[in-house]
């Protein structure tokens, strides 16, 4: 007798007995979830999906902590205090402490590719399918960005001994196992192609996505000032020069001037973000983790009595000299970015001087909005293109809208190695604890002078290693070197 | 084959339905034993070849209907079994002969069915109630522990009523559940833990004195009849039952107190100042040491312009000044345990009735933890007419425990006492002078990495998690004909657990938002319907017994929960009064399963048996292409002492062979893991959003778990030494694995059917009368349990580690509790591997610490998991208890010790005390006294050093073979004194029936290696870290019975 007939018996008796309707009784489906085969048919549900590709950036892993801690602590602005031991690893560079943005920025990316395979499919206005199109290859070029940042080399330093390439590209979603790939690495270029050539389809899909939108969601602007920064430190320099140009025209984001500089930080939003991750309420991330508690004990300013958070990275002593570095004849600091940081509490060990960036802004204690693009970088960026470019003079030009701003004193002269290392002193000063330092001295290939003890370029720790879980299940995927 | 035989009983069973009968007549009788020659009440009667039976009052007599000329079989624990041929007589007289013999013990199988232990094919074993009686423990898994061969039970921590582990022969899944199914009075249990405030435990509900019996299927052929949820062994437990009689009253009455058993030996003030300050040399050899202890008391507080004038004497002026405070005794304590319960009992000729309530309160030996349960059962049986018989069994409780600070599972939590306790700052103050809390957050809290004052946050937290529960059954017996009988059952497991957690604004915790309240309200309901016919026949020597049924279960839950900050002042403690809404939530999940099953149990001349059971299973939980699975099992058993050859034999009392072959299933997953799936709250600046969370994978099916199994029952000397032998061979296969897939995919892993574990054991159990005289008995039992427990097969595409050792590692999630925590498996290991770094000891030049590469060279900086080593399992491989029982006269003592070996694990709280000075917490004084000091010095303990890792060099403080220790114990477990008043005193009161006092003891003594607190305990997510260690308890307790 087989199952089959076994069944029917089966089916038989349970009628016979009157205790079962039919077999279908075992089939529950679930009430919190929908099926993902059928998910994405209705403008409303590819709106929704459009939204979890944000809320991926919000990740600990991402734009919740790492992208922004990790990159001070691993280089030469941010010191671990060991008041919590959290990123203590981190600071002292051990092998494996590092980013790990791999997993967050993949699952980020499938939801962006599957919003983008279903976008033909489902019935859309021209408007909305341009709109989703354009958020999708926005928010997946900057996660491919983010990844290439961490787990390879940058196009403008690469040691050909270490290199092995860029990370797999995955670009059409992934629902059932047998969609699942296999990938290799690619070249390191191709990968910056694929995430340029998103970013000019971005450009042009968000042509009609109102500036309002920003900086919370993407917008042409945030996408030509992601382009300016991809092309920077992937040596496209005329490109990152003019993209900066257009997104500095393009009315997201506001420069602010030297008055209103400090208090831009006090407000959820920063007027100068181009782009910045929200947090929402219920979104706090807490206090072991969230940026406020990493890189301050302060609960507001000016209140040593209170304590908050742990305080895990601080100023280091070389970037307090920076800041304090040109005075007036008094002796008083110039630099207005200087008033950012201030004496934390004792309520977590030794006091120390403070990042207050991030400080509950958004009305809560631990919950802060993340600029992830201000438009001051559209200058920084242009000014180290036009070096790059021999225009020296254009270069001096937006350096000095920097420093005037900062209230430093216009700069004159300058030219060749004093130039650049001026213009990277400026780049230091304006996005400390932005989660920048440790990536523009990768893409110039500099030696990181720390505690505690330097991280040349040349060790292999400068890159982040792939998770190992990855390497046990795909046998096509090279490790970096030395891990 | 089976699947046929399953189809023809079916068939054979309905068409018996219609079928006639011989008329009845009544006999009646009287049974006496041979001890003295009295009555035996309780002695079962039955009709050969029928279920129809009946058992002896309190004056030995029975009366029974019969048909025909029947034959009798009168049996008696502790007494041969006799059959009687009736012939035409009304009326029989039969004396049994009293032996050491269990063979004719009664034990449950499932479905209504009982089987003498001389039928019994599988290998099950069985716990008396009377065993466990007073044992202060809030559920039955507790007390049983150490108690049944191939059972290993073990808590999770010491919280009073908190969350148990009981694995079955072994562990056969990874990602899938490895818990048994329990049954209560026919009740299939949710076992599910949802808790989120307290640990706690899915039959909390049961007062463990309620209980009659405990059986324990074991093997995949005795547990198969359930199937797909039998893989990890079946406990069956049944409640007490009336008696026909008089109604007798039970008053039962105990309290005692719980006392931690171990302190840690910890720095004082001034020693931690020392450590840390050399900790600052080291870090920075430049330096003074005026320097350093002036960085060590600017983080005691003490003002940078007062101290930085001072030389290195006035600073050690101030540090010979300071206070010690001891957290570690303000955080455990010594608690409270209490114990109340009466008992009515009775029944007559067509009813009994049994009903009891208890109230027990027990606190933990941490602050703030304790537990409360009110419990009240009812089981009742009436006969409605000779054919029918309804049964009925209802069990009301309620549960309120007080759950620990940020996590019942423990962790390094700031205001955790049972973290913080060993790990404070010992300069740090608990109360004010005026006796006020010190350290408050308004003062800028406590120094050093456990900033909070937990004692405070103990105090003004309410943390408190209540769970209502009701099971009840309802049965129906229908004597269709002597040889049918059909029992038709309804059933509900019903929960409804409201939790609560109110930080209040006072507590650091809470401070910065002015207060927090989380709440959980949740609700389960488990319905349970089932019938089955039972059909038995005889004829000549052989005899049949034969079951079929169907069953289905619907388990679903729902709940709500939510979190609001920002209350007025501490007054405030309800959401109404909040501020801000930080969550809200609430959730739907379940699944149904239906099945259909069958057993045919023959015996040849009660001599040789054989049993078959098929089950067919289908359940919502798996893949559209797989939703049904065939569990069949075959058993067979030869009494072998009951042969002509060794019949009387005078060595040899009892002998019996079991063998059996069976399939059960697994189907402990996720409700819905077989689905891929869009869920919501991926959500964006107030925008909803959904993201896909899950690979779909609609092949998942059952994992399947196949066991052949023998075992060798003896009795020697006329039983005076008596035991069984098992052993065994457990094969669990495609199992519901969290495979990984590439994270590139957006995905990092699939359920799916993969990878074998295999588990082989061997069980001794052996009780011996050492003594044994008419008013002295010592019985001794003993019992023994090992396995070679051992992940064979992972899944294909899984690369070895990139190192020389290349083992095959998997990390996967494992369910514990009310949460999952990942664990390694490694083929060719036992599983939950330590897999880590080799620790090399201390440079006796420079004190520091030193590690083996994966090459065995002496390393300063290990990468993991490069240079990690297979470092054991924690597993127990070897387990089992010794209890002895002596009596004399009134008298008697128990003595029950209970082992287990081979375990090795993180001990991941000593992670943090082995911490010298490397920031803000305390040590161990044995770590401060042997930590390195000076050049060419041997030790293990690597000089002091802020930050803990060296100049290139790898931490110190960190999971390494460093902490991985052996958890193997032994420990008596329990020490019970009893006296029983004699009956002839009790009579001349005319009241007193019973009267028993005693005194009991729990966790007297422990021998272990282990450096913690407690080598019992399972890693819940935070391993021993935070967890509430176990305690001892001692109890004085009465019982009286009217």
């Amino acid at each position: 007798m087989n199952t089959h007939m076994f069944k029917r018996v089966l089916a038989t008796s349970m009628l016979t007995c009157g205790l079962f309707a039919c077999s279908s009784l075992v089939d529950v489906k679930p009430k919190t979830a929908i099926d993902s085969s059928t998910a994405l048919t209705s403008q409303e549900a590819v709106n929704a999906a459009v939204n979890a590709v944000y809320d991926a950036l919000q990740s600990t892993d991402l734009y919740g902590r790492d992208l922004i801690a990790i990159p001070e602590v691993l280089s030469d602005n941010g010191r671990a205090t060991n008041n919590s031991s959290r990123l203590v690893a981190e600071y002292q560079n051990q092998p494996g402490s590092h980013l790990i943005n791999w997993t967050q920025d993949y699952y980020g990316i499938n939801q962006a590719n599957l919003v983008l395979d279903a976008l033909p499919k489902v019935t859309l206005t021209d408007a909305q399918r341009n709109s989703y199109m354009g958020q999708c290859l926005f928010l997946r070029a900057l996660m491919y960005f983010d990844l290439m940042k961490s787990y390879a080399y940058m196009p403008t330093a690469i040691i050909p001994e270490y290199n092995r390439g860029g990370v797999p590209l995955s670009l059409s979603g992934v629902l059932t196992l047998p969609q699942v790939l296999f990938p290799s690495r690619p070249g390191i270029d191709e990968v910056y192609t694929q995430i340029l050539a998103d970013l000019t389809t971005a450009i042009d899909k968000l042509g009609a996505t109102a500036n309002s939108r920003g900086p919370a969601y993407a917008t042409k602007g945030a996408a030509q000032a992601l382009y300016s920064r991809v092309a920077l430190y992937a040596g496209k320099y005329q490109e990152s020069a003019d993209f900066a140009t257009s997104a500095l025209a393009s009315g997201v984001g506001t420069f602010q001037s030297k008055t209103t500089y400090v208090a831009g930080w006090r407000t959820a939003v920063n007027p100068e973000s181009m782009f910045e991750v929200n947090f929402q309420t219920s979104e706090n991330i807490g206090v072991n983790t969230s940026l406020q508690t990493t890189f301050t004990t302060l609960v507001t300013l000016g209140n040593t009595a209170t304590t908050g958070g742990f305080g895990d990275v601080v100023p280091t002593a070389a970037l307090l000299a920076d800041l304090e570095s040109e005075k007036d004849a008094a002796g008083n600091v110039l630099d207005i970015r200087r008033q950012l940081y201030e004496l934390g509490t004792k309520g977590r060990g030794a006091q120390n001087i403070e990042t207050t960036k991030f400080l509950g802004k958004n009305g809560t204690i631990n919950l802060d909005n993340v600029p992830v693009i201000r438009i001051s970088e559209m200058y920084l960026n242009r000014a180290e293109a036009y070096y790059r470019l021999g225009r020296e003079a254009d270069a001096i030009k937006d350096l000095n809208t920097i420093r005037t701003r900062s209230g430093l004193t216009e700069k004159t002269g300058l030219t060749g190695t004093a130039l650049l290392d001026e213009i990277i002193k400026q780049r230091r000063l304006e996005f400390a604890f932005e989660g920048h330092r440790f990536w523009d001295l990768k893409r110039l290939g500099r030696d990181i002078v720390k505690l505690p003890t330097n991280l040349p370029f040349t060790d292999y720790r400068v890159l982040a290693r792939i998770p190992i879980s990855e390497i046990n299940n795909n046998r096509n995927l090279k490790q970096n070197y030395n891990y | 084959m089976i699947r046929k035989l399953l189809f023809n009983l079916i068939l054979m069973l309905f068409s018996i339905m219609g079928s006639s009968y011989a008329q009845d007549r009544v006999i009646t009788g009287r049974i006496t034993s041979s001890d003295d020659g009295g009555p035996l009440p309780g002695a079962s009667i039955s009709v050969k070849g029928t279920t129809r039976g009946t058992t002896t009052d309190a004056d030995g007599k029975f009366s029974l209907a019969v048909p025909g000329k029947p034959t009798l079989v009168i049996s008696s624990i502790g007494f041969s079994r006799q059959e009687v041929e009736v012939g035409n007589r009304s009326t029989i007289t039969v004396q049994l002969q009293s032996t050491n013999s269990d063979l004719e013990e009664v034990i449950v199988t499932g479905y209504g069915g009982v089987l003498s232990k001389r039928e019994v094919t599988g290998a099950v074993s069985k716990i008396k109630g009377t065993d466990i009686q007073n044992v202060p423990a809030q559920s039955i898994d507790r007390a049983m522990q150490g108690r049944i061969s191939g059972v290993q039970i073990s808590s999770a921590n010491g919280a009073p009523g908190g969350a148990m582990q009981v694995r079955i022969r072994g562990v056969g899944s990874i990602t899938a559940g490895n818990e048994p199914l329990y049954i209560v009075d026919g009740v299939q249990l949710n076992t599910q833990n949802t808790n989120s405030y307290a640990s706690s435990n899915p039959i909390n509900f049961l007062n463990p004195n309620d209980v009659e019996s405990i059986e324990v299927l074991k093997d995949a052929a005795a547990a198969s009849i359930y199937g797909s949820q039998a893989a990890n062994g079946v406990v069956i437990i049944t409640t007490k039952k009336g008696k026909a009689g008089r109604t007798q009253v039970k008053f039962n009455y105990y309290q005692g107190v719980v006392e931690p058993i171990k302190y840690f030996d910890v720095l004082n003030s001034q020693q931690w100042v020392n450590m840390r300050t050399e900790a600052f040399m080291n870090a920075n050899p430049t330096q003074s040491r005026t320097w350093a202890l002036q960085q060590v008391l600017g983080i005691l507080r003490y003002p940078a312009a007062t101290i930085a004038s001072l030389g290195e004497n006035q600073l050690q002026g101030i540090v010979d000044t300071l206070k010690t405070y001891d957290w570690q005794r303000a955080a455990m304590r010594t608690g409270r345990v209490q114990n109340y319960e009466v008992s009515l009992s009775g029944g007559g000729e067509r009813n009994n009735f049994h009903f009891s309530s208890s109230y027990n309160t027990q606190d933990a030996n941490v602050v703030g933890v304790y537990f409360k349960r009110f419990t009240s059962s009812l089981r009742l049986g009436q006969k409605l007419s000779d054919k029918l018989q309804f049964e009925q069994s209802i069990n009301l409780s309620t549960t309120t425990q007080g759950g620990q600070y940020a996590s019942p599972n423990g962790g390094s939590f700031l205001g955790s006492a049972a973290f913080g306790g060993p790990v404070m700052v010992p300069t740090n103050a608990i109360y004010n002078a005026d006796g006020t809390y010190a350290n408050t957050p308004q003062s800028g809290g406590a120094v050093g990495v456990v900033s909070h004052n937990f004692i405070l946050s103990a105090d003004y937290a309410k943390i408190t998690s209540i769970t209502n529960q009701l099971v009840g059954s309802a049965a129906l017996v229908y004597r269709i004909t002597p040889q049918l009988t059909f029992r038709p059952t309804v059933n509900l497991d019903y929960r409804i657990i409201k939790g609560n957690y109110y930080a209040d604004p006072r507590i650091q915790d809470a401070y910065s938002v002015q207060g927090r309240d989380s709440f959980q309200n949740e609700e389960s309901i488990n319905f349970l319907t089932n019938g089955a016919l039972t059909y038995s026949h005889q004829f000549g020597e052989h005899s049949i017994n034969a079951l079929a049924g169907l069953e289905y279960r619907s388990d679903t839950r729902n709940g709500t929960s939510g979190t609001a900050t920002g209350f007025p002042t501490s007054d405030f403690q309800y959401i109404s009064a909040a501020a801000n809404y930080t969550a809200m939530s609430s959730f739907w999940t379940g699944y149904h399963r239906a099945s259909a099953f069958g057993k045919i149990d023959y015996n040849y001349n009660s001599r040789y048996f054989l049993s078959l059971i098929g089950r067919y299973d289908g359940s919502s939980r798996f893949g559209a292409n797989n939703l049904f699975g065939f569990f069949p099992s075959i058993s067979g058993s030869w009494l072998v002492s009951d042969e002509a050859f060794l019949k009387g034999n005078p060595v040899l009392t009892e002998l019996k062979l079991r063998a059996s072959f069976g399939s059960t299933g697994n189907d402990q997953i996720g409700n819905f893991d077989s689905r891929g799936l869009y869920v919501g709250g991926a959500n964006y600046n107030a925008g909803s959003g959904i993201a896909v969370t899950s690979l779909a994978n609609p092949d998942l099916k059952w994992e399947r778990n196949t066991e052949i199994a023998a075992g060798l029952e003896y009795g020697i000397f006329n039983n005076r030494i008596r035991g069984q032998f098992d052993v065994y061979d457990r094969t669990s296969n495609d199992l519901l694995l969290q495979r990984q897939v590439p994270n590139t995919s957006g995905f990092t892993t699939i359920t799916f059917n993969a990878g074998q574990v295999k588990n082989r054991g061997f069980e001794a159990e052996i009780t011996v009368d050492v003594l044994k005289t008419s008013s002295l008995r010592w019985e001794s039992s003993f019992n023994f349990s090992v396995i070679d427990n051992k992940v064979t097969k992972l899944y294909d595409g899984i690369s070895p580690q990139a190192n020389v050792d290349s083992l095959v590692l998997l990390t996967a999630p494992v369910q514990a509790g009310n949460t999952t925590v990942t664990r390694n498996f490694i083929v060719g290991k036992p599983v939950y591997a330590n897999y880590a770094p080799v620790y090399a000891g201390v440079n006796p030049a420079t004190g520091r610490a030193m590690w083996y590469d994966q090459n065995g060279n002496i390393v300063y900086t290990y990468q993991t998991p490069r240079d990690s080593k297979y470092l054991g399992s924690d597993f127990a491989n070897i387990y089992g208890g010794w209890r002895n029982q002596i009596s004399y006269k009134g008298f008697d003592l128990t003595a029950f010790f209970q082992y287990e070996f081979g375990r090795r694990v993180n001990n991941s709280q000593g992670v943090f005390l082995i911490d010298d000075g490397t920031r803000n917490v305390n040590t161990l004084t044995s770590v401060y006294n042997n930590r390195w000091t000076t050049p060419g010095q041997i030790t293990d303990i690597p000089r002091p050093y802020n930050g803990g890792a060296e100049i290139q060099g790898s931490s110190y403080i960190s999971a390494t073979s460093r902490t991985i220790e052996d958890a193997s114990y032994i420990r008596l477990k329990q020490v019970q004194l009893a006296y029983t008043f004699p009956k002839a005193l009790l009579t001349r009161t005319k009241i007193l029936q019973n009267v028993r006092v005693y005194a009991v003891a729990t966790n007297l003594l422990t021998w272990t290696k282990w450096t913690g607190y407690d080598p019992e305990f399972l890693n819940f997510g935070s391993g021993n870290t935070g967890a509430i260690p176990q305690s001892k308890t001692y109890t004085f307790g009465v019982e009286i019975g009217l």
